[in-house]
């Protein structure tokens, strides 16, 4: 009982916290540090909508960052070299995201599971190899370089505290939404699909429907976090798309944990940190990360969230359990405190 | 005919047998192991990087061959025994873990062979200019559609003619039965796995030979692989050759007459084979 009140109190105290920490960045933090959150905001966009896919739709889909492009390359033609003033190229760029969405999700969403897989894959390196040999309009290997965020409403959000403010609200803003989304009516019926689309149809769901909606919303996602990408790395080129980032946005999720709503989150977190650590030894971070990833699917698939639920699980049964058996004990003698306390916690759990 | 179309169209089989080599064995252990090896292009760089350091040391193409196809084969089987065989049956598992052993291959080689595109020498005995219709073509490719028909044979003959095979084919289409009949479902896992590694070890030599080896054609050597084996339908040997064939073509073509827009014309067939038959050309619903 009296864990429960403290937990619960801990709660807000510890989200507040952290929001002003994050809120405060610019103020305390070196350039460095921004620069690194910029970046995980926008790999968390699109760690975000691949996660969204696996952890709430069951698809795994590779082609994400192919969307997470499409943005950059529409700023980097229209806006940075045809001059296009700011949201336009950027809501062409969402459009665009959202026509080809349309077109991969029509094709790819009458399959499930690792022909979905495949088909994703696939249309992402086509993307790729397109974007590497069209040198006419997209230049090839070189893409766009010195792409400059804009000034809006006097706000210069060439400043880098600025854009990163932006970026920490729209952050803010997309995952609201998205967890709204994903405790709608909406986001169960697409769970329920995830778990068993077959009896999901029978029961009367348009499960093609369902899945093409959350394929969507999640290509908009990554659309989104390559908008800011481009205009805060100031470069769109192929190797941005390319398939080792998407399988870099797959093992992120699964990092944090593909099941919960903040594991892409925390995925990308420590996954960017964990970058900046090993690349100051050694410039062979993917090898690392790989073996990392290897570890954690054979020995912890349930992510880094996984692992501390269930460490905090087990911690609060002990407690609880401990308390319960005392009062048990202070209240009628010693033959109840023998019961295992922890049973009835469990259930709860 | 013009001789330029019927050398695109030697191109574009000199291409398909390359596939082939790749999609086949990825097919095969996709129809029965209902697992897809993402690191199979990982696994063709490697061995293709292996043959070169080989080459580089002996001279001796042959050995190169040999040296890359057998270090993939024993890759293959210590991957296969000592992590896949830890999560069999869970498919997401299963996929992220070759996943992984791609990007730690990919660095790896990146480590150890840089990141300039390297190829092996083909020695002249095995490389003839061979004319014939008045059209000249070198040797080597008319080896490596040798090389993908014999496999291709070999490949029949072992699915269809021997015991081993039956068994095989019995677990594509239905495991769980195949199982309770008395197959010794993991061994086939694990002898299917080693086919597909052999095969894209073999790959890997011979399309370092006749292509170019850098950092990067792993993952598009493994589209063309996934793109065979989608168009052909999963487990599904005539499928590959088809697939092969048809993907094979459009490469060859498309490079030739829309060199900045031919990797789209890849996904067309794909699209219409998707929207008509989900399953592929010769797959089976499952």
């Amino acid at each position: 009982m009296n864990l429960d009140k403290l937990t619960r109190l801990a709660k807000p105290i510890l989200l507040a916290i952290g929001a002003i920490l994050l809120i405060a960045l610019p103020f305390y933090g070196s350039q460095y540090t921004i620069t690194t959150f910029v970046r995980i905001i926008y790999f968390g966009f699109l760690a975000v909508s691949v996660g969204f896919l696996l952890g709430q739709g069951g698809m795994i889909s590779l082609t994400q960052t192919a969307f997470f492009g499409m943005t950059g390359y529409a700023i980097g033609l229209l806006g940075y070299e045809r001059g296009i003033p700011f949201p336009w190229p950027d809501l062409i760029g969402i459009g665009i995201v959202l026509i080809a969405a349309t077109l991969v999700g029509l094709v790819s969403l009458r399959t499930y599971g690792l022909t979905f897989l495949m088909i994703t894959l696939a249309f992402g390196q086509v993307c790729w190899a397109f974007a590497t040999q069209n040198t006419t309009l997209l230049h090839g290997w070189s893409g766009f370089r010195g792409i400059r965020p804009f000034v809006l409403f006097g706000i210069d959000f060439r400043n880098s505290a600025n854009f990163y403010w932006m970026s920490l609200v729209l952050f803010a803003l997309g995952l609201y939404i998205l967890w709204r989304i994903v405790h709608s009516p909406f986001g169960l019926a697409l769970n329920g699909i995830r778990e068993n689309p077959r009896r999901m149809r029978a029961l009367g769901y348009p499960v093609y429907w369902i899945r093409f909606v959350a394929f969507l919303i999640a290509a908009l996602y990554a659309g989104i976090g390559g908008i800011l990408a481009v205009y805060y790395s100031g470069l769109i080129a192929p190797p941005t798309i390319h398939l080792s980032r998407a399988i870099w946005a797959l093992l992120v999720v699964i990092l944090g944990g593909s099941s919960y709503f903040w594991g892409p989150v925390v995925g990308t977190f420590v996954a960017i940190w964990l970058e900046v650590l090993i690349s100051q030894y050694t410039q062979r971070y993917l090898l690392f990360v790989g073996l990392i990833f290897v570890i954690v699917v054979l020995f912890s698939p349930q992510g880094i969230l996984g692992i501390i639920e269930s460490v905090l699980r087990k911690r609060h049964l002990w407690i609880t359990g401990w308390l319960k058996a005392r009062t048990a004990l202070v209240a009628s003698g010693s033959d109840k405190a023998e019961e295992r306390p922890g049973k009835e916690v469990m259930k709860k759990g | 005919m013009d001789a330029r179309i019927i050398i695109l169209i030697l191109n574009g089989l000199t291409q398909a047998a390359l596939f082939f080599l790749l999609g086949s064995g990825l097919t095969l252990a996709f129809g029965l192991m209902r697992i897809i090896n993402l690191s199979h292009g990982a696994f063709y760089l490697l061995g293709g990087y292996i043959g070169y350091t080989v080459m580089k040391l002996t001279g001796n193409w042959g050995l190169a061959l040999l040296a890359g196809a057998l270090s993939i084969t024993i890759l293959g089987f210590l991957f296969e025994r000592t992590l896949l065989a830890r999560v069999r049956g869970q498919d997401l598992p299963e996929t992220l873990l070759t996943v992984a052993l791609s990007m730690v291959i990919a660095d790896f080689c990146l480590a150890i062979w840089g990141g300039h595109s390297l190829a092996l020498n083909v020695p002249k005995a095995l490389n003839p200019s061979i004319t014939i219709f008045g059209i000249t073509y070198p040797g080597f490719r008319y080896l490596l559609m040798l090389a993908s028909v014999v496999v291709a044979v070999g490949l029949w003959l072992l699915l269809y003619k021997t015991k081993l095979g039956a068994a095989v084919r019995a677990g594509v289409d239905d495991r769980e039965t195949a199982s309770a009949l008395g197959v010794n479902i993991d061994v086939m896992y694990t002898i299917v796995f080693l086919i597909s590694a052999f095969l894209v070890g073999i790959a890997g030599v011979l399309g370092g030979t006749y292509l170019q080896l850098s950092p990067g054609s792993d993952t598009t050597i493994l589209t063309y692989a996934l793109v065979v084996i989608i168009l052909g339908g999963q487990g599904s040997l005539l499928g590959a050759v088809v697939g092969a064939l048809i993907l094979g073509q459009i490469a060859s073509f498309g490079s030739a007459y829309a060199a900045e827009y031919w990797m789209f014309l890849v996904f067309a067939p794909l699209a219409i084979v998707l929207a008509v038959r989900p399953q592929g050309l010769f797959g089976r619903t499952v």
